[in-house]
């Protein structure tokens, strides 16, 4: 009996728990169909958006939407600013309730929160990301509000392509593009004596440079040459630069939709190799790439630790603001050049939406990104963004850089390098190199296609080995290497 | 006849007052475990968007887990973390355990010594642990072992290595915490034993094994099982030490499972090895069970 009863109740409760779980569901399922609805909606509700930009509306319906571009608590300056967009918002749009809720992207913390219904309405990520969230449902499309706003064709073609899925729609817009370079600590070059007469630093030109300066920084500093990352996926991401220097094209698209991995050519084999000879012939690494990551590189680079660190434009509060660099001992030169060419990887921060957001809500997070000047229009609002952003960084000791063309309004581009201009607190000629070689037809490479972050972890894995193990037979492991890869790309992308 | 019917009746009473009394927790039970350990079940069957189920997928989840490039190294691995987790962090507990129950002066200051590791966040240790392990010549280790005119060595680089090491630091960080309830069990033990031992002339020694080890042995094979449990879905220390490297010398199944869910969003992917990774250690425990089993019947 007492068993019996045990077991009616546990089915109860059981059952019980799997209705609230269905219950869920049937939520879910409605609130997305009503998603649907609105988004037929749109169509209209832009065009009237479209009509009524110009004049503030207050009898438009009342409008919330929560920033998750929001700087975090500690930025107390940045939040300053921000909030001066929020005025400068509630002038504009005061039918839009702007609520702070920062959030910084990363993979463990997104979905969950996406599931709760909690995303914000606009939110920062990475380029590496797009695919993967417009497969899973997880952002908005926004093709319909950027066309009424006549953003689409602002945008540059590649990058465009980046945030769309198969069919041409468009899921987010770049906050800003970036280029791989190489920093330099130049304190660490002086020290070393690497400085022509005026204090610029000789920043190496090729890879086989770059091997003998950071050896000539470890003897006479004894501190790391260069800082390799071979802790996660940024390690195979640095390296996938490295290869193509050196006449390697890591993964093909073919005409059938199959993809082919091409990690043991011999072009990838010689960087790999090259790679080996900077910890086993030259010795100037760190004392252990494989704990080094993305963050920890700028540590290295802005405390002195090692003197060359593979970085982007967009990433130059690191060493600077955040490990302390002075700004007069921080250049930034070109990838150096391989046997087979000069390629800089090219990329950015894009700006995504809630697959909750309604049009209007997606509407109100462009007006405000308008506000901030990350938009591709130049009007009044938007240029005082970007110069409340270029005197925020010279406070903060950030260097004031021209940005990647992401948007090829021509407008925006001008007002941004008369901001950059007008703002500049760094020498430029510490960066011309870079600039120049940025700028140089065909230099700018988008990552590899296919899945990318597998083949950055198989990559990362040779790297490992090479760096351990001094007798690794660099063919053999990037063969396996190749092997795994293309059994990924298989499986995910099968011959039809 | 009528008596049994009454006393069976006040049963009903008393029993419906018991199971009201534990109704709250059955539901959070239900709520909290229950439902997503279902849940984990049929999304390993599925095709997903998020956690919403689109399709049904049959095997093919658990196919893929299986065939995944990574998947035969975590698995080797963690086996690799429970074998050596059982060599080196077993008996040290119990080791502990008894010194400080038969330690007379000083017994709370060797007490709180050992536990002390426990309380530190586990982060933090993995990040000091890092440094002591640090390659090259500015590793603590190496210092050290500088003195004595050793060579410096790469550590957790050396892929034989990685898995010991990293137990090594496990066990320092969560040996107290176990010879606590060793020392508990210990205290447990009627001091007349003792007594009567020490009167017809045992040594310490003989004590320790006539008395003190028969006397844990129970707990002994509880704490053995749940440490196959617990080492078994080791996650954060490789995550954090070498993100599972060098060159995936570390990695555990429950990282894999870490990267399909979090880093590929593929919630179908995770839940089916998840649930590979229970059915294992089902199996573990079974096979343990009989063992212990068969010994209780001699």
């Amino acid at each position: 009996m007492k068993k019996k009863l045990i077991s009616l109740l546990l089915c109860t409760v059981m059952a019980a728990a799997m209705l609230t779980g269905c219950g869920d569901e049937t939520t879910s399922n409605s609130s997305s169909s009503a998603n649907d609805t609105s988004s037929e909606a749109s169509a209209e509700s832009s065009v009237e958006t479209d009509e009524s930009t110009e004049e503030a509306d207050s009898t438009e319906e009342a409008v919330t939407i929560t920033l998750g571009i929001w700087p975090e608590d500690t930025l107390t300056e940045d939040i300053a600013v921000h909030e001066g967009y929020v005025a400068t918002m509630a002038e504009l749009h005061p039918n839009v309730t702007c609520v702070p809720a920062y959030y910084k992207y990363s993979t463990d913390t997104f979905m969950p929160m996406v599931e709760s219904g909690n995303c914000p309405t606009i939110f920062e990520s990475w380029f590496t990301e797009p695919q993967k969230l417009i497969s899973q449902g997880a952002i908005a499309d926004i093709t319909d509000e950027l066309e009424a706003r006549g953003w689409l064709d602002a945008m540059n073609p590649s990058i465009r392509e980046l945030l769309s899925d198969d069919n041409g729609r468009v899921y987010g817009i770049p906050r800003d593009g970036y280029a791989l370079g190489l920093m330099l600590n130049v304190e660490l070059f002086e020290e070393a004596g690497l400085v022509d007469e005026d204090g610029y630093p000789l920043y190496p030109k090729t890879w086989d440079e770059l091997a003998e300066t950071a050896k000539t920084i470890k003897e006479k500093t004894g501190f790391a040459g260069l800082c390799l990352l071979a802790k996660d996926n940024s390690g195979g991401w640095h390296f996938s630069n490295i290869a193509w220097c050196f006449g390697a094209t890591l993964c093909t698209e073919n005409a059938d939709g199959t993809f082919t991995a091409n990690l043991a050519s011999d072009e990838a084999i010689a960087a790999m190799e090259y790679v080996k000879s900077l910890k086993w012939e030259y010795d100037v690494l760190t004392a252990d790439p494989l704990n080094e990551d993305w963050g920890s590189g700028f540590t290295q680079l802005g405390t002195g630790g090692a003197a060359m660190y593979i970085g982007a434009n967009d990433a130059v509060q690191q060493p600077t603001q955040v490990n302390g660099l002075a700004l007069d001992k921080f250049a930034m030169c070109p990838i150096p050049e391989g046997p087979g060419g000069q390629y800089s990887l090219y990329g950015g921060t894009p700006y995504f939406f809630s697959k909750d957001a309604t049009s209007a809500e997606i509407n109100a997070a462009l007006d405000y990104l308008e506000i901030m000047g990350k938009a591709p229009v130049a009007t009044e609002a938007a240029v005082a963004g970007m110069k409340a952003d270029a005197e925020n960084k010279v406070a903060q000791g950030v260097p004031v850089l021209q940005r990647f063309p992401c948007w090829i309004a021509q407008d925006v581009l001008d007002a941004e390098a008369a901001v950059v201009e007008e703002y500049g607190n760094v020498d430029p000629k510490m960066f011309e190199s870079y600039f120049e070689a940025t700028a140089s037809d065909g230099n700018l490479r988008l990552e590899e296609p296919g899945e990318t972050q597998d083949m950055y972890a198989e990559l990362t894995k040779v790297l490992q080995e090479v760096i351990i193990n001094e007798n690794a037979d660099v063919a053999a492991l990037m063969q396996q290497a190749n092997d795994n890869y293309q059994a990924i790309l298989d499986d995910k992308y099968p011959a039809e | 006849m009528k008596a049994a019917k009454v006393k069976k009746e006040k049963f009903r009473k008393r029993d419906l007052m018991g199971w009201l009394v534990m109704l709250p927790t059955l539901i959070l039970f239900a709520f909290f475990v229950w439902e997503p350990l279902i849940e984990n079940i049929r999304l390993s069957f599925c095709t997903t968007k998020m956690y919403e189920v689109t399709g049904f997928a049959g095997l093919k989840n658990y196919i893929a887990v299986v065939n995944d490039v990574d998947f035969m190294a975590a698995f080797k691995n963690t086996f690799a973390y429970t074998f050596w987790s059982l060599i080196i962090g077993f008996l040290v507990p119990i080791i502990m355990g008894i010194l400080i129950s038969e330690t007379v002066r000083g017994k709370s200051l060797f007490r709180v010594g050992v536990y002390f590791p426990n309380i530190m966040p586990s982060l933090a240790t993995i990040w000091i642990w890092s440094y002591f392990f640090l390659p090259g010549e500015t590793g603590v280790l190496n210092i050290i072992l500088g003195w004595f005119g050793i060579e410096p060595q790469v550590w957790l680089n050396n892929p034989k290595w990685t898995i010991p090491l990293i137990i090594i630091t496990l066990t320092w960080k969560s040996a107290g915490s176990t010879a606590l309830i060793y020392m508990a069990n210990i205290s447990g033990i009627s001091p007349d034993l003792y007594e009567a031992a020490t009167i017809d002339g045992a040594s310490i020694m003989q004590r320790i094994r006539h008395i003190t080890i028969p006397s844990i042995t129970g707990i002994a094979k509880t704490m053995l099982i749940m440490q196959i449990i617990s080492v078994f879905q080791i996650l954060y220390e490789p995550m954090i030490f070498k993100n599972g490297g060098p060159n995936n010398a570390s990695i555990s199944l429950m990282m894999l499972m870490y990267r399909y869910g979090y880093r590929d969003y593929n919630v179908a992917k995770a839940s089916a090895l998840s649930v590979i990774v229970s059915l294992i250690l089902i199996v573990l425990s079974g096979i343990y069970m009989k063992a212990t089993a068969k010994r209780n019947d001699e």
